[in-house]
């Protein structure tokens, strides 16, 4: 939850910001934008290709200095991003999905190079089946490579994250790349009212990237070395995992000072009515917003409900995040994801980091819904919210697959359309 | 267990030798484990693998920091920095290196055996190759003391046939390998397993967050591959015969090292400490100008 009552006294300190409607992916362009961006590496997949069109429309109109370049695949385009930041160029760049998969190896590249760019996922399901709609499989399988991860809930998260990513990845304590995630639809197609800061503003915020040892024509330097013999190779591995660690204090240390220039005070996680909580959900991304709404009915009724929203996802924010949950009664975790044959991701995640913790919840319940974007409506929201309180009776290592009986029915037409049985078959 | 080490470079047949020693043990009811190790494939660049020989179940696996046996397949590799083909040996151990003639064992090592025979040489005569696989095999199998005569041919064969050989030149290598077998005889291995091989654990430990910068995984330092010359890496050596050399330039062009030039007869000049012998110029020279002869360096 944004930490507005602190920031009201400082109203006056805080500049007067323009407020625009913008879509997810516009805010994006934005944020880069206002990041004085030099080059940016592309390839079109939906639903991230507005965040380029609209790069690439102010850099025709000459109000953007940036250099955009479409390269034949986002492979290339990962290797372009990668290379071009060692040379001390401030990059931006943006996939989704199967373009991310199909770019993949090159993400370990980056961030054992040192490359500290900013990369935009737009989250989608990945295929088969083909959908175009959001969940967290393809950015969550990036996860072990190295890029620092921030998952924004509103349009505007998706700008002042951004933001705050170059900031942390460029700092010399921290040098690694960065994923900002938003939802695709949800956010990237959805207009909402944005606070632009000023060119002014980001440039206070945000100092000059002063490379280490950039590629320069005249200094040949190797980045990323071949290292036979596993224990140079473990050293640098351990290096990175130091410097994302790290990363959770750089973070808080840019988070203060954005908040003293915006007013939003961004954290890695963040509670929601946690104030005497005892049933808390913890999820991440656009979906959060439906289900803050579904916390603050329950409260009406009188239940203890809270929720926690993940916001850097790596490094992964285990303190904070078992500080929020000691001493609850029950917590469900929301997976937008699947790990085929295991289950939710942050689940697991979640189970780890509470593993230390004495006292720990009771009850951890895993929860799969929005997967391909499935909407979660409010009465699955509440369903989560009574099997908390009503856990008797469910393996807690099966998790729950959100579903309703409109869609089990409107899964059964679709299996009649297609010839498999059903209505038509 | 018995450990054995073979070093050799790309294109010897390095990795060969240890399975058909692996697979005479197994032939011989030994429980057997064989396995190479190489950084990128190269000819020429040093190779090493391994063959564990036991009677009890193997509980090791990868590199064999203390062999009782070490096969070198190129004496050039026993002053090669990166290869040390005598790091660990275990005291009262054995060496074979494949050499022209014999020398006393090196500073440090008088507490091993060294055998020597001259495999590659053998090899051109019978096999009109230098590659040793089978005859490195036999040498180390001789040496071990465990494995029979008819087990290591009959690995030999299999293991060729295996690589796809002509039946003819694995009938060969079935010769030279008996060759050697009989040629050497069996030295008194006295080793012992020796507990510790590395140093005591010390975990990393995380800097405090205060730390200020990220350790980056580059190389600064100009011109350092120059360092590795590559020109110990030759079993044979190019010349130039100045007599038919045009200067036409197409062996500078076809060089993967760019180690030739012209000098100002515009004859072509080898560069001997880059040169890693891959015979490329040989082929390519359209006035057939290059020869070649065999590298003989004696370890000093
Ligand atoms: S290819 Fe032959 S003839 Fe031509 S320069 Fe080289 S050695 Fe001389
Ligand atoms: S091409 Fe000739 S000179 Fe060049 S490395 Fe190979 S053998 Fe040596």
């Amino acid at each position: 939850m944004r930490d507005i009552k602190v920031m009201a006294g400082n109203v006056a300190a805080v500049e007067m910001m323009r407020v625009e409607m913008l879509t997810g992916n516009v805010a994006a362009a934005w944020a880069a934008r206002l990041a004085d961006v030099d080059y940016i590496p592309a390839y079109p997949i939906t639903p991230q290709t507005e965040i380029i069109e609209t790069l690439a429309k102010w850099i025709g109109e000459g109000v953007m200095k940036a250099k955009l370049v479409q390269l034949e695949s986002e492979h290339s385009m990962l290797t372009a991003a990668g290379t071009a930041s060692l040379t001390g160029a401030r990059v931006f760049t943006a996939t989704s999905s199967q373009g991310l998969f199909y770019g993949f190896e090159m993400l370990y590249n980056i961030s054992g190079w040192r490359a500290p760019l900013v990369l935009v996922n737009v989250s989608r399901g990945v295929a088969a089946p083909v959908t175009l709609e959001p969940d967290h499989n393809d950015v969550l399988a990036a996860r072990d490579s190295g890029f620092l991860q921030f998952h924004a809930e509103t349009c505007q998260d998706v700008l002042d994250l951004i933001l705050l990513a170059y900031r942390v990845s460029e700092d010399r304590r921290v040098r690694l790349p960065s994923i900002v995630n938003m939802d695709g639809f949800y956010l990237s197609f959805t207009r909402e009212p944005v606070n632009l800061p000023s060119q002014e503003t980001v440039k206070d915020f945000l100092p000059p990237y002063t490379p280490t040892l950039p590629f320069r024509a005249s200094r040949p330097v190797v980045k990323g070395a071949s290292v036979l013999g596993g224990h140079i190779y473990t050293y640098f591995k351990h290096n990175i995992h130091e410097s994302m660690r790290r990363a959770v204090e750089v973070f808080d240390e840019a988070a203060r000072r954005y908040a003293e220039l915006t007013g939003r005070l961004h954290k890695p996680v963040e509670g929601f009515c946690l104030e005497d909580a005892e049933y808390v959900l913890v999820m991440s991304n656009s979906f959060t917003t439906m289900g803050k709404r579904a916390v603050l009915k329950l409260r009406e009724r009188g239940v203890p409900a809270g929720l926690v929203k993940i916001v850097m996802y790596r490094p992964f924010p285990s303190t904070q995040l078992v500080e929020l949950l000691k001493n609850r009664r029950a917590v469900a975790v929301l997976d937008q994801n699947i790990s085929l044959g295991m289950g939710g991701i942050i689940y697991q995640e979640v189970a780890g980091a509470l593993y230390h913790q004495r006292n720990r919840p009771e009850i951890l319940m895993s929860v799969i819904g929005g997967l391909g974007g499935k909407y979660i409506s409010p009465e699955e929201f509440e369903y989560i919210f009574n099997a908390l309180q009503h856990p008797e009776g469910r393996e807690p290592n099966t998790p729950l697959f959100l579903f309703r009986k409109d869609e089990l029915e409107s899964v059964k037409k679709a299996l009649g359309l297609a010839g498999l049985g059903g209505e038509m078959g | 267990m018995l450990k054995i080490r073979f070093h050799g470079r790309g294109g010897q047949g390095v990795k060969t030798s240890s399975r058909i020693l692996g697979r005479a043990a197994f032939l011989d009811g030994f429980i057997a484990q064989d396995s190479p190790i190489y950084g990128a494939e190269r000819r020429g660049a040093p190779v090493v693998s391994f063959t564990r020989i036991s009677s009890t179940p193997i509980t090791e696996r990868g590199f064999i920091f203390d062999p009782d046996i070490v096969i070198v397949m190129d004496e050039t590799l026993l002053n090669d920095w990166l290869a040390r083909p005598l790091e660990g040996i275990k005291k009262g151990g054995a060496v074979f290196v494949n050499a022209l003639s014999e020398f006393p064992p090196p500073e440090g090592h008088d507490d091993k055996l060294f055998i020597t025979y001259d495999l590659t040489g053998r090899a051109l005569e019978i096999l009109g190759k230098p590659i040793i696989s089978s005859p490195a095999a036999a040498a180390a199998a001789k040496i071990t003391g465990l494995i029979t005569k008819s087990s290591i041919l009959e690995a030999t064969a299999e293991e060729l046939a295996e690589l796809d050989l002509k039946d003819e030149l694995v009938e060969k290598n079935i010769q030279l390998a008996a060759e050697v077998y009989d040629a050497i005889s069996t030295p008194v291995i006295n080793t012992q397993e020796s507990g510790s091989i590395t140093s005591e654990v010390s975990p990393l430990d995380y800097e405090p967050v205060s730390y200020e910068e990220v350790i980056h995984l580059d190389i600064v330092n100009l011109g350092n591959s120059a360092l590795r010359r590559t020109g110990n890496w030759r079993i044979f050596k190019p010349i130039v015969d100045p007599q038919k050399c045009t200067g036409c330039l197409v062996c500078v062009v076809y060089c993967p090292d760019s180690c030739i030039t012209l000098d100002e007869n515009n004859k072509a000049v080898i560069d001997y400490d880059n040169c890693k012998g891959c015979m490329i110029c040989l082929r390519e020279c359209p006035l057939r100008a290059i020869y070649s002869v065999r590298e003989v360096r004696v370890y000093a």
